[in-house]
């Protein structure tokens, strides 16, 4: 058995294990990180893909807003390249209470939420499909952000500073010597080896799953109760600002511009299995329910894919434990040897997605503390690989690169404007076979037509490029035919159900799928 | 501005199946206009007439597979439109093909057998009658090949397409070559445009002639030429020596540009007249007769009042039927009621991409001979039939081409009936 040995062994490919990653490196320490699965495909690739300014805890959660207030501020500094400066605004609209927009202005004059008040005439000039009867409108600087591209700059920026990177390898055990973690044995699913890893501190940034890594070191009590929520993306920019509605947070009351789509969300319910991805008929028409309300209109747009996300929310003796959104949001961080007497382990937990960084500089300085080493964190200042410049994503950019380069350049995602090139070079970088690992990377089929043309192409592009075996080349191309199924199914109709029988039209009655010789 | 024309028979839906109701009724002397919002699924389909390809097992003999279907499923269309109405309007449309506006160019197969050609995967997909550009790609006479694309074609991969034909146990070998184009990317039919050219075409043959080897047969995109396929199929066989034949890929599809072409002219050619951009928005009632439709183009209303409407609308592809976000179907044209439609509660799709997705056999309500439940003089024809799954089944073109040429006899069975009591 191959075995490595590293300072840091980090468990969890998501926006918290690879920050803690990306933190780590940066403070010169050996870092090897493990994920069963891809980057981002568990809780960091299943939300909604805001930024928070803080408005949304004003009221509830005022050190959580705090948080969200300098966070987002840091993220649009080292991340700007993979935010898009959409702006926020809270609106309240017939349905919500209209005595809550006080106390929202002033929750977020009390935690330096920055938040102008609008008139209702300015907010629908900004957002015409908004609902016209508003009448309160708070500006707050929320935003939206590429997670992906955020996880592979911060995976790619570790590498360089020599980080091993291992997506689809999951932990089999938890290496204990007496009252010490040493490590773990991970399992190489793609490769089909096992391995060692021998760590001087292990860090369960595993999210939801957190509780079963504690188990697996022998460590009871660790309880992450999954929050199960579902986003749906529908295929315009309804809106071009992230838009909430002025209330106490709730379902469906939050819809995200993000790239070419719009997402709302989300729903709350607790489930037992983190790995519990079902979509409810009543959450969907929930969704599309909550949609009408903010943007009158919204059930004409085309809903292109729903999914789940569960929230890690860590076990609050104090809360109740009917709704797992008054469990806290907070972030936890448990330093195994203060609280179990185990050195060498340290679980990370909870939180949302604008604090991931805080997480990890929290969770490395107790990674550091551990190994009794003086290492400052300078992931505030650092940028992300990519983001040196601190110009943001603006939306237009990859219309006027694609316009540059139109004679020259096949593009092959029509939807998402992928070109040929880039296909080609996120192909030989990650070496993946996996259409599904390329589409998280690239966004590649992520549009209107969900892969109907661009798969096939990218399907025959993989398969000369990597020297496929045409029994690997089809069942790449059928495992993205049946994950993509997954998300658009439950929330299949109008004319998304047109492109998909469009979709069925080509890969069925052109193409032949399911009659493939391998 | 509000015109208002009368004619025998309207036929709403420009694809397959309302194509040859119109052109059939029209040949029989009726005065008939094919109203549509668009053209319909020939531009996307490959062409072939498939029949009935998997059910779900490979079907040899598409006959006997029929036969054995609608055995076990009365309710499936073939059960209702019958095999006759299918073997006349496959030899109807045979000689229309061969009659066709491309001078040599026409269909080949028949009802007795299954071919198997292959698709730009490499699967080998069965089909009753085929275009002539696609004869030579048939299985049986297929031993080697070597499958032809080109870098700046994104739709065609011939590397997958050969491997997959490899594992299908034919010798096949990819060869891929450069064209002199003006842009990087290139859709079949811009390449059959091009192909058209001769000495574009010379150019094209002399870079592929070298990299073929001793009796390969030549697999090319299917893009064989836009306005003289046969020239352009024979001009390329000569240049080659050996035998060449297309192989259907993404839309556009040329050859179903051509089948379109094909079936257009020949309405034009019985006095029908098709009216595109034409999209029905409403419609009248006379009791349980449809009286009239109204389609709203361009700023100009139009009534067009028939005796006998043909509804070849399509099913959710086209939009002809929709589910809307309350999850209630509507059958969009003339309201009419559906059949198949999953209850309350019950599943619209599975999770299970590759299983029978519930909603995809949802189609219009029709008795034993094709009307349409609910009203007197509405005939359905197509993918608004319920009960099948075209694309799975490979029953698609079969299903279009015997529906529309059944529900032509049946009108004008009806209408002989009619005149027959007005004489007595």
């Amino acid at each position: 058995m191959v075995t490595l040995t590293t300072d840091v062994l980090v468990i969890g490919g998501g926006a918290t294990g690879v920050g803690v990653a990306w933190d780590a490196s940066l403070r010169g320490l050996d870092v090897v990180l493990v994920d069963r699965h891809d980057l981002a495909e568990g809780t960091s690739g299943r939300f909604h893909g805001m930024v928070h300014s803080g408005g949304r805890y004003a009221v509830k959660d005022p050190n959580a807003a705090k948080e969200c207030v300098a966070e987002n501020a840091i993220l649009r500094r080292v991340a700007a390249d993979c935010i898009e400066d959409t702006g926020g605004m809270f609106v309240t609209t017939p349905f919500d209470d209209p005595a809550f927009a006080d106390r929202f202005a002033q929750g977020c004059a009390q935690t330096g939420v920055p938040c102008e008040e609008i008139s209702p005439a300015q907010a629908l000039r900004q957002e015409p499909r908004i609902h016209p009867k508003i009448s309160r409108a708070f500006r707050v600087p929320d935003a939206s952000i590429d997670v992906w591209k955020t996880l592979w700059a911060m995976a790619h920026g570790a590498q360089q500073r020599g980080a091993r990177i291992l997506p689809h390898h999951a932990v089999t055990a938890i290496q204990r010597e007496g009252d010490e973690v040493v490590g773990a044995r991970v399992h190489d699913a793609r490769g089909g080896e096992d391995l060692e890893i021998r760590a001087r501190v292990t860090v369960n940034a595993s999210g939801a799953w957190a509780g079963q890594i504690a188990e697996f070191a022998g460590i009871e009590g660790v309880r992450v109760f999954p929050g199960r929520g579902i986003m749906i993306a529908m295929n315009h920019r309804l809106v071009n600002t992230v838009t909430n509605r002025c209330q106490m947070p709730t379902d469906g009351d939050i819809i995200v511009p993000i790239r070419t789509v719009s997402v709302i969300g989300t729903t709350d319910n607790r489930t037992e299995d983190p790995d519990d991805q079902t979509v409810e008929q009543n959450e969907v028409d929930q969704m599309l329910d909550e949609g009408e309300k903010l943007v009158p209109g919204f059930r004409d747009a085309r809903a292109l894919r729903v999914w789940t996300g569960v929230r890690p929310l860590f076990e609050d003796a104090k809360a109740a434990d009917t709704d797992t959104r008054d469990v806290t949001r907070a972030h936890a961080l448990l330093d195994h040897e203060q609280r179990d007497g185990v050195r060498g382990f340290v679980t990370i937990t909870g939180g949302k997605l604008t604090t991931f960084r805080l997480m990890a500089e929290q969770t490395v300085d107790a990674v550091c503390g551990q190994l009794g080493e003086a290492r400052p964190c300078t992931t505030k200042t650092e940028p992300l690989p990519g983001s040196e410049s601190g110009a943001h994503y603006k939306l237009g950019e990859r219309l006027a690169r694609k316009e540059a380069t139109l004679t020259q350049e096949q593009t092959i995602c029509e939807c998402e404007l992928v070109p040929r090139s880039k296909l080609e070079q996120a192909m030989s970088r990650t070496g993946s076979t996996s259409l599904d690992d390329i589409r998280r990377q690239l966004r590649l089929g992520m549009g209107p037509c969900q892969g109907g043309f661009c798969i096939y192409r990218a399907t025959g592009i993989l398969h000369e490029l990597d020297g496929l075996s045409a029994q690997a080349a089809d069942s790449s191309l059928m495992a993205f035919l049946q994950e993509r199924w997954k998300g658009v199914w439950p929330v299949l109709y109008g004319n998304q159900l047109r492109q998909a029988r469009l979709d069925d039209w080509i890969f069925h009655g052109v193409l032949d799928v399911e009659h493939l010789p391998s | 501005m509000n015109s208002r024309l009368s004619y025998d028979v309207v036929v709403i839906g420009a694809g397959t199946a309302g194509l040859v109701a119109a052109t059939r009724l029209a040949q029989s002397g009726a005065s008939v206009c094919v109203l549509a919002k668009g053209i319909g699924s020939t531009h996307l389909a490959p062409a072939t007439i498939d029949v009935l390809g998997y059910a779900p097992d490979l079907v040899s003999a598409p006959l006997d597979g029929i036969a054995a279907l609608t055995a076990a499923r009365p309710d499936h269309p073939y059960g209702l439109i019958g095999t006759e109405a299918l073997t006349a309007g496959l030899d109807w449309f045979s000689t229309t093909a061969a009659a066709g506006p491309y001078p040599g160019y026409g269909y080949v197969g028949g009802l007795q057998r299954n071919m198997l050609f292959p698709t730009a995967l490499g699967a080998l997909r069965p089909s009753a009658l085929v275009p002539e550009t696609m004869a030579a790609g048939e299985r049986s006479g297929l031993t080697r090949v070597c499958v032809v694309g080109a870098p700046s074609l994104r739709d065609f991969h011939p590397s997958l397409c050969a491997a997959n034909l490899e594992a299908a146990g034919i010798e096949a070998r990819p060869v891929s070559v450069e064209l002199e184009l003006e842009r990087a990317d290139m859709s079949t039919l811009g390449i059959a445009r091009h192909l058209e050219d001769e000495r574009w075409r010379a150019q094209f043959c002399a870079r592929v002639s070298p990299m073929l080897r001793a009796e390969e047969h030549v697999g090319l995109p299917a893009m064989l030429g836009i306005t003289d396929p046969h020239v352009v199929l024979t001009d390329l066989e000569q240049r080659f020596g050996r035998r060449v034949f297309e192989i259907p890929t993404l839309p556009p599809s040329v050859p179903g540009m051509r089948l379109y072409e094909i079936l257009r002219s020949a309405l034009r050619a019985a006095g029908g007249r098709l009216a595109l951009g034409a999209e029905v928005v409403s419609h009248e009632r006379d009791g349980d007769r449809v009286t009239s439709v109204n389609t709203h183009a361009a700023g100009h209303d139009h009534t067009y009042a028939a005796d006998w409407f043909v509804l070849a609308s399509g099913g959710f592809a086209s939009g002809g039927i929709e589910l809307d976000s309350h999850w209630v179907t509507h059958e969009h044209v003339l309201g009419l009621p559906l059949a198949g439609v999953p209850g309350p509660g019950e599943a619209r799709f599975v999770s299970d991409y590759l299983s029978d997705q519930p909603m995809a056999r949802v189609g219009v309500a029709i008795d034993a001979d094709l009307h349409a439940h609910g009203v007197a003089n509405v005939l359905v024809a197509g993918a608004a039939l319920p009960g099948a799954e075209p694309w799975r089944e490979g029953s698609g073109e079969g299903l279009a081409l015997s529906s529309g040429y059944r529900a032509a006899q049946v009108i004008e069975a009806a209408a002989g009936a009619q005149r027959t009591e007005v004489l007595t």
